[in-house]
């Protein structure tokens, strides 16, 4: 993975965008334009050939084709505006008004007001330039120009090597945030070219209100108006069904003014034109929700479903985190079939990435998974799900559950790249739902309708956040969605609404999300041993938060509700404590401070599966988001825990240290945390001398061998988990070398094989030595040494004694003997002499020191009473066993 | 002591009708319940050379071509664990992907008769009479075609004395569930097993685990109620069983993968379990692996002392399989990889752990199929 941090140079030229640099020309650019597109091309952009509109809209659709045939028709239908930008607005091309656009898709924007009054030809070839160059970094090779650049596939990494090459080859300095807020080439044409032209109209939002396919019907598009209302107060609310700009904006911008806003403790993005700091949604993506929502009242009326558990459901999502556990949990917990809606091309690819993926999170892809299972490959951003007409009807009356999981989880993204996925989505199911035999849809939805900075409370039926306080795109698109099923439901679908906040590891396997905030942030804490100070983090396992939404799905009696699946809140404290825990103790910073702090270490020492974190801390609407999951409430969840306690599953608990253990040994095997090593200051020491003497095999042990040794422990993980202890120190033998060795590497087990003996006998093994030794003149060694017990009566000895095999390296033991720590030295070194980490407090060091030593006694005790346990069973087994005495025989 | 006490029946209770001392007729097993064509069901006698009746059925398709795959069920429970018609089983699976089932009740199955009546047995005489005759009658059916087995916890650890014994040569693959050569008990558990023998071994034979079987005042009712602290399922079966594990304090499975018809026929599927196994269970759990029980009596001379130090005579890959929240056996089958990773490096030996399951629910559970029996079919399609 390429980050910005890792190519200085690229770096370099993000920063001249930030400073301005200037670039080409416009003129240069067009020249740049008719180069890339063609001679034929060039009649149609031409500055002065408007009447060759066609053609060069003909010649962009079968150059530039759309990710997919919904965007291609759109970009189709638009060029025609584009291209022929002075005509007056008619029939074909309305300004504002989109009455007409029954075979748009959901994604197609309509030509746009701004266009008459500017020269569009500047904006649509700059549409296209930027398109070209998008589409390079995109797997499908293009991009057309009001296709969305993430939709199409692209990434954050990719936007980041976008915006560089954008000013580095063509000058157009297009801000990151503005990439991701918005990725239609035509939208960041027409962002960038007001800058060049003051003069320069705002392009008006209004006229890229979407309008649905002609699969539902269209009356609201009658309300979507151009004419400016009075300001009067409309209400703001969701359930506002007439998306009219104006009056909205002038209330908006009246709130604007009338109330105080907080300032941003975290650095504003560059402004982009006469926007304020990021206090409040755009005007352009408020707009857009406003009309986004009116389309759920299109939904037909509904019958209600019947209260069966499904027999047979749709799932979508399926491949991602929570969608493949959910998966799994439906299989198990109920009998139904599961129809899989996969984004690939056919069902044989569909197909394998729902295997690839299940398999990737530890989930089984057996023979006996596949039998319950049907995999559809569609795609939930298109129409009828990208699904034929029959087997979309077929669905309709077969299904008796729809379940929405599908969504795209990106913080930097804004709403208008997020909602084709998130919000257009969700009631396309909503419609599948509706047609045909009646059946629930079940959303999951996300804590994130909440996530306004500055909420108070979080309850299942508390009132949802204001969206104008809605930064990020993703919060603005769960909140849409959840208002658009919302009215859904008035037209009689039941409609569950499960939101899940942070979605953690799974508990068992440690499966994760490796680009899931609460990952990024766990990693963050342990890697750098600083954690923000939150209030509470709304986090639940996987399986939990899995399985209480299967449960909700297959009970009839929990349908058409809000649930939140948040858990158990972790507080501050709960963190700090289990961390400490763990041996890696963390310190509280302020967030500004901690934000800079980490973004400081992450560009110091770059770790690439953590830059995504990085670009969220660099990100001001993300970093909103951020913000408003610290500091926000406790979510509430009575109903949920209702639900829980009626149905007998596993209670909610606090996603706490043992719980997240698994997941954090594979975030540190992905690479994103890291556990305790053994070069780092390690966490607790002590220093241990043994003497004793060793001779060579089959010869009586008479030369004088001693070890100076420290133990030390990087944390408490490998004492639980490896129950190893890492060794250094010095051994002097004169057998060996008249000089004292180096330890290079060494380890001791704690009862290694739970102690079973090596050979079958009461001696058991207590601790095991591993020594790899180095002497002076450059000669390598090993030495193997063994503590053992027995059920003799010499306890004391036996904790001290250590029986040692040496041999040089590759070879086999060439000196044997016994070595022993001395009994006056023992409570000195080990007990009274340990040391921990200096830059502990002294509780910390007590606890620490206290921790060993109960767990290593405790050890050592269970080894140490095993052989008697041994001795006394055998004792045991001399009494006579009575003959049977059961009457009844 | 309250079993010494006059207050708990030390009879029958008045209502239990006496048995009739078996004079011509011998053992009988209990029928299989199962969902199979009857047709397709051959029930095989087989009386081993100690003269023990034992069942052994095989799963007939009309193809003669299928290997062969021979399941071994834990103590105290019986073939009928891998036959729940309730749920999607293993037999079911092994058919659709192209085995033929052999079910073998050994002499520790509650089908028949001998945990309750009957002459003792230890897990010496399973490992040397039960599995490897057995074996032999299903190699005389089946001739040159793979036999695999697939062992469930004490039928596993009875196989792998067998094995390192070499009783029972050129398997094709063995999948062992729960524990194999590496017993290990939760300090808690070995403690309660140890004494709780001890205490009843005079006053008891065995550990009832149906309720209904011996009424609510008899000499078991302590048990019973002990089992039922802090139990959270009502059912004194399913308390003794999954809260107790036959008192031993132990769970037997995670009680939400059971589906409601196998939880209400847990007294069928699990029997009682005798208090005169526990010296040897004992012995093997302390040693931490599994040691013979009988020293002098030459009979058993062909089965080593230590099954770990001979673990070097396995001649055919194992799959160690074990539920994450093993109640009963632990992380027993991560230890015997680690013990076998480094002492037996040559053996084929692999471990995967069922995130999410118990000991029973492996075979039990309503969601074994697609959690379970998918690497069950990995490991023996790899080996076909």
């Amino acid at each position: 993975m390429r980050d910005l941090n890792d190519d200085p140079g690229r770096r370099a030229v993000a920063e001249s965008i930030e400073r301005g640099g200037g670039g080409l020309g416009v003129s240069e650019l067009l020249a740049k334009v008719r180069a890339a597109r063609g001679a034929g091309a060039v009649t149609g952009t031409g500055p002065g050939a408007g009447g060759g509109g066609g053609l060069g809209s003909g010649g962009l659709a079968s150059e530039v084709p759309g990710p997919d045939a919904p965007a291609a028709e759109a970009s189709g239908v638009e060029a025609p505006a584009a291209d022929v930008p002075d005509q007056d607005p008619g029939p074909d091309a309305p300004a504002v008004d989109v009455p007409d656009q029954g075979p748009l898709g959901p994604d197609a924007p309509v030509p746009n007001a701004p266009f008459r009054h500017a020269p569009a030809l500047d904006v649509a070839g700059l549409a296209v330039v930027i398109a070209a160059a998008a589409g390079r970094h995109l797997p499908a090779g293009h991009l057309a120009v009001d296709a969305d650049f993430f939709d199409a596939g692209g990434t954050s990494v990719h936007a980041v090597e976008l915006v560089a090459e954008l000013e580095g080859e063509f000058g157009i300095e297009v801000d990151l945030d503005e990439v991701f807020a918005d990725a239609r080439p035509m939208t960041l044409a027409r962002r960038w070219l007001p800058r060049l032209d003051p003069t320069h109209h705002r392009p008006d939002i209004a006229g890229s209100v979407p309008t649905r396919d002609g699969t539902l019907p269209d009356p609201a598009s009658a309300s979507v108006t151009t004419v400016p209302l009075p300001p009067t107060p409309l209400p703001a609310s969701a359930e506002n069904t007439a998306p009219a700009s104006a009056p909205i904006t002038a209330l908006a911008s009246a709130k604007g003014s009338a109330l105080p806003i907080p300032a941003p403790r975290t650095p504003p993005a560059a402004p982009t034109g006469h926007e304020g700091p990021h206090t409040r949604a755009r005007q352009e993506d408020l707009d857009r929700i406003l009309a986004d929502l009116a389309l759920a009242d299109r939904l037909p009326f509904a019958d209600a479903p019947e209260p069966l558990p499904p027999r047979r459901l749709l799932l979508t999502g399926a491949t991602g985190f929570l969608g493949s556990h959910m998966l799994l949990d439906l299989l198990r917990h109920s009998d139904a079939h599961v129809y899989c809606l996969v984004r690939a091309d056919d069902e044989e690819a569909a197909t394998a990435r729902l295997g690839e993926q299940l398999r990737g999170y530890r989930l089984p892809w057996s023979s006996e998974v596949r039998r319950r299972v049907t995999v559809l490959p569609g795609d939930i951003r298109r129409p009828h799900l990208g699904l034929s007409d029959e087997l979309w009807h077929r669905l309709a009356h077969e299904l008796d559950s729809v379940v929405g999981v599908a969504a795209a989880v990106d913080f930097l993204r804004g709403y208008q790249s997020l909602r084709s996925s998130n919000v257009l989505g969700a009631l396309t199911l909503a419609e599948l739902a509706a047609a045909g035999r009646p059946k629930p849809l079940h959303h999951i939805s996300s804590i994130a309708v909440f996530n306004e900075v500055g909420i108070t409370s979080m309850g299942e039926d508390d009132p949802l956040a204001h969206v104008d306080r809605l930064i990020s795109g993703y919060d603005q698109s769960k909140w849409a969605a959840e208002v658009a099923l919302r009215r859904a439901r008035d037209h009689g679908l039941v409609v569950t609404a499960l939101r899940p906040g942070g979605i953690g590891g799974h508990t068992r396997t440690g499966a994760h999300n490796p680009l899931d905030l609460s990952s990024g942030l766990i990693s963050a804490f342990g890697r750098f041993r600083t954690v923000p100070a939150f209030h509470c983090l709304n986090a639940a396992p996987v399986d939990w938060v899995s399985r209480v939404a299967v449960a909700a799905i297959c009970e009839p009696d929990a349908w058409g509700f809000d649930y939140n699946l948040t858990g158990v809140p972790n507080t501050l404290d709960d963190v700090v404590r289990d961390m400490a825990l763990g041996g890696m103790h963390v310190r509280v910073r302020d967030w500004d401070e901690w934000r800079t702090d980490t973004l400081a270490r992450l560009d110091a020492d770059p770790v690439p599966e953590l830059a995504f974190l990085g670009r969220v801390l660099r990100n001001p609407t993300a970093l909103k988001l951020v913000e408003a999951t610290l500091k926000g409430p406790a979510a509430g969840g009575e109903r949920t825990d209702a639900l829980v306690a009626a149905l007998g599953l596993p209670s909610a608990a606090r996603y706490d240290a043992r719980a997240q253990l698994k997941t954090f040994e594979k975030l540190a095997d992905d690479g994103l945390a890291r556990l305790p090593q053994k070069d780092d200051q390690p966490y607790l020491w002590f220093s241990e001398t043994t003497e004793g003497t060793v001779g060579p095999v089959g010869a009586a042990a008479e030369t004088p061998c001693s070890m100076a040794l420290t133990l030390s422990i990087a944390g408490m993980y490998q004492l639980v988990k490896e129950r190893r202890v890492d060794v250094t120190g010095e051994v002097s033998c004169t057998a060996i070398h008249p000089e004292p060795l180096t330890v290079e590497r060494g380890d001791i087990w704690i009862r290694p094989e739970e102690g079973i003996p090596q050979q079958h006998g009461l001696r058991h093994q207590l601790l095991r030595y591993r020594l790899r030794l180095a002497d002076a003149d450059g000669g390598r060694w090993w030495l193997e040494g063994r503590k053992y017990a027995r059920a003799r009566r010499d306890l004391w000895r036996q904790t001290r004694a250590l029986t040692v095999e040496i041999g040089r390296e590759g070879e086999a033991a060439s000196l044997l003997g016994e070595v022993v720590v001395p009994a006056d030295s023992y409570v000195r070194d080990q007990i009274d002499g340990i040391k921990v980490d200096p830059r502990l407090t002294g509780q910390e060091k007590r606890a620490a020191k206290l921790t060993w030593l109960a767990w290593f006694g405790l050890e050592m005790g269970r080894g140490l009473v095993a052989p008697f346990a041994r001795a006394a069973a055998d004792l045991l087994d001399l009494r006579r066993t009575p003959t049977l005495s059961e009457h009844h025989r | 002591m309250i079993f010494r006490t006059t207050s708990f029946r030390t009879t029958p209770a008045r209502t239990t009708r006496p048995a009739l001392r078996k004079v011509r007729s011998t053992a009988a097993l209990r029928p299989l319940r199962h969902r199979l064509d009857p047709a397709a069901v051959e029930e095989i006698p087989l009386r081993t050379s100690d003269g023990v009746l034992l069942g052994l059925t095989r799963v007939g398709t009309g193809h003669s071509d299928r290997p062969a795959v021979l399941v071994l069920h834990g103590h105290t429970a019986s073939a009928d664990m891998f036959l729940l018609p309730e749920t999607r089983n293993l037999v079911d699976v092994l058919l659709d992907e192209g085995y033929e089932p052999w079910l073998l009740d050994w002499r520790g199955s509650c089908r028949l008769p001998y945990n309750e009546t009957g002459r003792r047995y230890t897990y010496d005489d399973v490992a040397l009479y039960d599995i490897p005759e057995a074996v032999c009658r299903i190699r005389q059916r089946i001739g040159d075609r793979p036999l695999f087995v697939i062992a469930h916890c004490i039928g596993s650890l009875s196989l792998s004395l067998s094995l390192t014994a070499g009783l029972v040569p050129g398997l094709a693959g063995v999948v062992s569930q729960g524990v194999f050569l590496t017993p290990k008990l939760a300090g808690r558990t070995s403690l309660r097993i140890s004494v709780m023998g001890e205490l009843l071994k005079s006053r008891i034979d065995y550990i009832p685990v149906d309720f209904r079987k011996v009424g609510l005042w008899s000499k078991y009712t302590p048990l019973f109620a002990l089992a039922s602290r802090g139990a959270s399922c009502p059912d004194p079966t399913c308390q003794i069983l999954h809260n107790s594990a036959w008192g031993s304090g132990a769970s037997l499975f995670v009680h939400e993968n059971l589906s409601e018809a196998t939880h209400e026929r847990l007294a069928e599927l699990l029997g009682p379990a005798p208090l005169w196994i526990l010296p040897h269970l004992r012995r093997i759990e302390l040693a931490r692996s599994v040691v013979r029980w009988h020293d002098t009596d030459h009979r058993y001379r062909a089965l080593p002392p230590n099954a770990l130090d001979a673990a070097g005579r396995i001649d055919t890959p194992v799959l160690l399989l074990a539920g994450s929240e093993n109640g009963l056996w632990q992380d027993s089958q991560k230890l015997c990889h680690e013990v076998l990773a480094h002492r037996q490096p040559q053996l084929d030996v692999r471990y995967t752990e069922i995130p999410g399951y118990g000991h029973l629910d492996t075979f039990l559970g309503r969601g074994a199929a697609l959690d379970v029996y998918g690497h069950i079919l990995d490991f023996l399609g790899e080996r076909r």
